[in-house]
C-alpha cells in the first residue's frame, strides 16, 4: 500500500496503478417462503461475491480510456475504489501517487467522480450557487473560478439554466451542470460512470463532444463507463473490458473489433432498379429493402467490393461500418466467447 | 473566521440557510412541533395539585415550560435521520468526495436549522411571556448567569450532537436505526432530560441517577441555570459531567467512522 503521497509527475508516469485489486461483498440470502424467514431470523446466511478479482490496471496519465462490461461485472466498484468511497478487501492502488481510501484532500482535489445527475449538484439549490459553494470548498482564487466557469458555461451551453432549481432542471441540463462542477477544479483524473445515461441522442452527442473537446484542452486522465458503445467508440482509444471481476481485454478498441468481427458492414442505396451482381466469398447479404441493400464485408475484401460497386455507376450512397459495438461487446459475455 | 470562510464550512452553512429559507411552511410546522408538547405539559402541570415536597410553584412551571421549547430547538440534531437515509441511498458519497470533513456538512445542517427555528420560536415565546409576565419571576437574571445560560446550551448542543451522531454512525451496519434513535434519543431524553417532568421534581434517587447521564444538559440543565436553581458549585460539576459525557461520545464517534468506513458500501450514485 501507498501511505504517502508523493506528488512527482516524473515519478508517477501512471495516472492509476493497481495490483492483484480485489473487492468482496457479502449478500444477505433468504430462501422464500415463512420458514425460511424464521429460520433466517436465527442463523442467518450470507455468501460472499466477489465484485472485482485480481485486477491489474496501468493509466497513463492524460488517456481516456472506456470501462466495459455487463451489468454487475464489477465497473462501478473499481470506479468507487479508485476514487476512494470504497476500501479494497486486498491489493492495492496508487492514484497520482495517493491510496485513495486516505481521502487526503490533495487528492480529492484531483479527482471528479460523476455518477449520475445529482453526485455534486445541491438539489434544492441553483447551479450557480453550487458552483459558488464548490469554490470555497476547492480553494479557487476569483480569477480561477470566473475564468474556469465562464469557459464551462460557454463550453456546455448551460447559461441560461444556471438561476432555476437544480430539482427543475431537465435531466440533460442537470448532467451539464454536474459536469461544470465536477470539472471547476480541474481535476487531473474524471471518473465517469454513465455521463449519458437516459440522455437524448442529441443530448448524448453534445456530451462526447464536450468531453472530447475538454479533454483537448486540458488533458485529464478519463476512465469512462457507459453502456451507449457509442460514447466509448467516439471518447476512448483504449478498452478494458471486465466480466464478473475480472478483466477480459485491454488493449486499443479497434484491435477489439477486428479480433472480435472480422467484417465490415457496407451499406447501398441504388439510383435506380434492383442489385444484380452475384454475391461472392466473404459477402452476404443482410438486409434488403426497397433499394437499400447492407453486406457483411471481410475486411481484407472491403476496399476492392467498395470501388467495384461505385464502378456499377448506379450508387446513390454506399457507407462503410463497424458492426454496432454493443454486438461485439454482447459476443464477449456469451458462454461460448469465454475461451476467446 | 478567515478558516471557517476559506475551506468552504461558512459557504455551505449560508447554502443550508438559504435551502431551509426556501421550505418556509416546513420551519412554521416544525416550530408548531415544537411548542405544543411543551404546552400541553404546561397545562397539565398547572392544573393539578401541587405536593408539598414538589420543589415547583406554578410559576417556576411556567417559566421552565417557556424556554423547554427553545433549548429543544436549540440543542436539535437532525444528524441522525439525515445520515441513515445518505448512507442508505449513497448521498454519503458525494460528502465523502469532497475535500471537505464529510460530518461536519450534517453538523452546518443542524446548525442553521437549529438557528432559524428561532425566527418563528422567539416571538411565540415572547408572546407567550407577555400573556403570562406577571407570574415569572425574571428579577433574579444578571449577566454572570445568562453567561452560564449560554455556556450550557452550547454544551447542551454538542452532548446532544455526540450522542446523535454515535446512534447515526451505526446506520453503516444497522439498516434502519431511527427506531434505537427513537429510544435513546427521544424517550429516555424526554424522560431523563427534563421534557415531560423538570428534573429537578423527580424523586431523589431517580434525580441522582439523571445528573450522572449526559440527558439532562441538553434540556433541563440551561433551564435550570436560567431560573436561578443551581449554585455555581452545582454548575460547575455540570459542566464537568457533560464535558465527560461529550468526550466520550466523541472517542465512540470517532471509532465508529475509521470503522464504519471500511465496511461502507457505498450503494447507489
Amino acid at each position: 500500500m501507498f501511505n504517502m503521497p508523493v506528488m512527482n509527475e516524473q515519478v508517477h508516469e501512471y495516472a492509476i496503478v493497481t495490483k492483484a485489486l480485489n473487492r468482496e461483498f457479502k449478500v444477505r440470502l433468504k430462501a422464500e417462503g415463512l420458514l425460511a424467514s424464521v429460520r433466517n431470523f436465527f442463523s442467518p446466511a450470507s455468501k460472499t461475491v466477489n465484485a472485482v478479482n485480481d485486477l491489474e490496471l496501468q493509466i497513463n496519465r492524460g488517456d481516456i480510456v472506456g470501462f466495459l462490461g455487463p451489468n454487475g461485472a464489477g465497473k462501478t466498484t473499481t470506479l468507487k475504489m479508485l476514487s476512494g468511497l470504497l476500501v479494497p478487501t486486498s491489493g492495492s492502488i496508487e492514484v497520482l501517487g495517493y491510496t485513495p481510501f486516505n481521502r487526503d484532500h490533495a487528492f480529492l482535489k484531483s479527482i471528479s467522480l460523476v455518477m449520475g445527475q445529482k453526485q455534486n449538484l445541491w438539489w434544492d439549490l441553483p447551479p450557480v450557487e453550487t458552483f459558488a459553494i464548490h469554490r470555497q470548498i476547492y480553494g479557487l482564487t476569483d480569477a480561477e473560478y470566473k475564468s474556469r466557469i465562464d469557459e464551462l458555461i460557454a463550453m456546455l451551453e448551460i447559461a441560461d439554466c444556471l438561476e432555476t432549481q437544480t430539482r427543475k432542471l431537465s435531466l440533460g441540463q442537470r448532467m451539464r451542470c454536474e459536469l461544470a462542477v465536477s470539472l471547476l477544479h480541474q481535476p487531473q483524473i474524471l471518473f465517469l460512470d454513465e455521463p449519458t445515461i437516459g440522455l437524448d441522442i442529441i443530448m448524448q452527442k453534445k456530451i462526447r463532444s464536450f468531453l472530447l473537446d475538454y479533454h483537448r484542452r486540458f488533458n485529464p486522465t478519463i476512465l469512462l463507463t457507459s453502456h451507449y458503445m457509442d460514447d466509448v467508440a467516439a471518447l476512448a482509444q483504449r478498452v478494458i473490458v471486465i466480466d464478473h471481476g475480472n478483466k477480459v481485454y485491454d488493449g486499443h478498441l479497434t484491435d477489439l473489433t477486428n479480433k472480435l468481427h472480422p467484417e465490415k458492414i457496407i451499406s447501398v442505396l441504388l439510383n435506380d432498379g434492383e442489385f444484380v451482381c452475384k454475391l461472392e466469398d466473404g459477402c452476404r447479404l443482410i438486409h434488403h429493402e426497397g433499394q437499400h441493400y447492407r453486406f457483411m464485408v471481410s475486411r481484407n475484401r472491403v476496399p476492392e467490393l467498395a470501388a467495384r460497386l461505385y464502378a456499377t455507376g448506379n450508387i446513390a450512397d454506399l457507407t462503410i461500418e463497424d458492426p454496432p459495438l454493443e454486438d461485439l461487446i454482447g459476443q464477449l459475455f456469451t458462454p461460448d466467447s469465454q475461451s476467446r | 473566521m478567515a478558516m471557517f470562510k476559506a475551506d468552504g464550512k461558512f459557504a455551505v452553512l449560508i447554502a443550508y440557510f438559504k435551502i431551509i429559507l426556501t421550505y418556509r411552511a416546513m420551519m412554521l410546522i416544525h416550530a408548531i412541533r415544537l411548542l405544543l408538547l411543551p404546552l400541553v405539559l404546561a397545562s397539565a402541570w398547572l392544573s393539578i395539585e401541587k405536593t408539598a415536597s414538589n420543589p415547583y410553584s406554578d410559576s417556576d412551571y411556567l417559566l421552565y415550560y417557556l424556554l423547554v421549547p427553545v433549548i429543544m430547538n436549540l440543542t436539535d440534531s437532525r444528524v441522525v435521520f439525515k445520515f441513515s437515509q445518505a448512507v442508505k441511498d449513497g448521498s454519503l458519497n458525494r460528502e465523502l468526495l469532497k475535500p471537505f470533513p464529510p460530518l461536519m456538512s450534517y453538523l452546518l445542517e443542524s446548525l442553521a436549522n437549529n438557528a432559524l427555528q428561532l425566527l418563528y420560536l422567539v416571538p411565540f415565546t415572547l408572546v407567550f411571556w407577555l400573556f403570562v409576565r406577571d407570574r415569572v419571576l425574571l428579577g433574579h437574571l444578571k449577566p454572570s448567569l445568562l453567561l452560564f445560560f449560554v455556556v450550557a446550551i452550547i454544551i447542551g448542543t454538542l452532548a446532544r450532537l455526540v450522542v446523535s451522531g454515535s446512534i447515526a454512525l451505526l446506520s453503516f451496519w444497522i439498516e434502519d436505526v431511527t427506531t434505537l434513535n427513537l429510544i435513546l434519543n427521544g424517550g429516555i431524553w424526554a424522560l431523563l432530560g427534563g421534557m415531560i417532568v423538570p428534573v429537578a421534581t423527580f424523586p431523589e434517587n431517580i434525580r441522582h441517577i439523571a445528573e450522572l447521564l449526559p440527558y439532562r444538559y441538553m434540556l433541563s440543565f440551561p433551564i435550570e441555570i436560567f431560573s436561578g436553581r443551581l449554585s455555581n458549585s452545582e454548575i460547575y460539576i455540570g459542566f464537568a459531567t457533560a464535558t465527560f459525557w461529550i468526550i466520550l461520545f466523541a472517542i465512540i464517534m470517532h471509532i465508529i467512522w475509521k470503522s464504519g468506513l471500511k465496511t461502507y458500501t457505498a450503494y447507489g450514485g
